[in-house]
């Protein structure tokens, strides 16, 4: 029933180097998730920290600016690893 | 073998060299002319807007490293903010953009580690850098050397790689959202974009790769 199933859909769509490369290049771009997460949470403490403190915000705002570039590298790697799949496979 | 000078460079080297040039020929003659002012007049114009932005510069990041060693890596420094700013920006100008080539990433990561290595070799000495590759817990080094190994290699190859993903993506969807709209709806669409990836992310990592400059820097001297 298994082999019916899998031989009729492997007939219909073949599987392609292109195909594979493009589907790994989608879930690739899921790093952004925590990415989200976490520079989000960031910017709720700083604007916490801003209203418990009105003074300081322009110190606050340099210091959010350079955290938040930071924390965004490792959801950018995700998107380098999909131009690379897109573009050299 | 043949080869010609401006048919086969890719189009951001051929931005870097341009921007270069300029820089460099801009840089020389505001310095010649600085030379000759009188030190006891007060400068006006041009020149006295160059004056102070040195000096802001020099005051603000003199609160992130020492007297001494900001002298020796000041100019540095300040060369490396004033051409990441330029060429952030440059497809404003109509130039693509240099950082977005891995090359010339990859070449700031190089060049950024050549730096720190530098100033580890003139300012702490051999058995210094050891101890501090070794760790702060002594019997727990066979497990903190290869972090640390790892960890030097590793910061300033994020930092130029940082730079390279941002500006490439700015130039994916400018190419992308250009060759579908037309005339009209470029110019419109343009302004958002290059608001957007070129001015606000552009300045920002350039603001970010000076600050990570200056504190790894001034990290790896402290011992």
């Amino acid at each position: 029933m298994l082999e019916t199933v899998l031989g009729a859909i492997f007939s219909f769509a073949e599987i392609t180097d292109k195909g594979l490369a493009s589907l790994g290049a989608g879930i690739a771009i899921l790093a952004g998730l925590g990415t989200g997460i976490g520079q989000g949470f960031a910017a709720g403490k700083a604007a916490e920290a801003v209203g418990r403190q009105p003074d300081a915000q322009q110190k606050i705002l340099i210091t959010t600016i350079i955290t938040q570039a930071v924390a965004e590298t490792t959801g950018l790697y995700g998107l380098l690893v999909a131009v690379i799949l897109i573009f050299a496979s | 073998m043949n080869f010609s000078f401006d048919e086969h460079l890719s189009s951001s080297i051929r931005s870097t060299i341009l921007i270069t040039l300029v820089l460099s020929v801009f840089f020389i003659v505001v310095g010649m002319k600085i030379k000759k002012l009188d030190p006891k007049k007060t400068p006006k114009g041009f020149l006295f807007a160059c004056i102070m932005m040195v000096e802001t510069f020099n005051n603000f990041v003199s609160e992130y490293m020492d007297k001494e060693k900001f002298k020796y890596f000041g100019p540095y420094l300040f060369t490396v903010a004033i051409f990441l700013v330029v060429g952030n920006t440059a497809s404003l100008f109509g130039i693509n953009p240099p950082l977005s080539n891995l090359g010339v990433a990859l070449s700031f990561s190089i060049i950024t580690f050549s730096v720190i290595k530098i100033a580890e070799f003139r300012f702490i000495t051999l058995k210094q850098k050891v101890n501090g590759l070794l760790g702060d817990v002594k019997f727990l080094s066979p497990l903190m050397l290869p972090l640390n190994l790892i960890g030097e290699v590793s910061t300033p190859f994020t930092m130029g790689l940082r730079l390279f993903v941002n500006l490439l993506s700015g130039v994916v969807i400018a190419t992308m959202v250009y060759s579908i709209l037309g005339w009209i709806g470029g110019i419109i669409s343009g302004v958002i974009l290059h608001a957007i990836f070129d001015i606000f992310f552009g300045l920002v990592q350039a603001f970010v790769f000076l600050m990570l400059s200056t504190i790894n820097i001034s990290l790896a001297v402290d011992a």
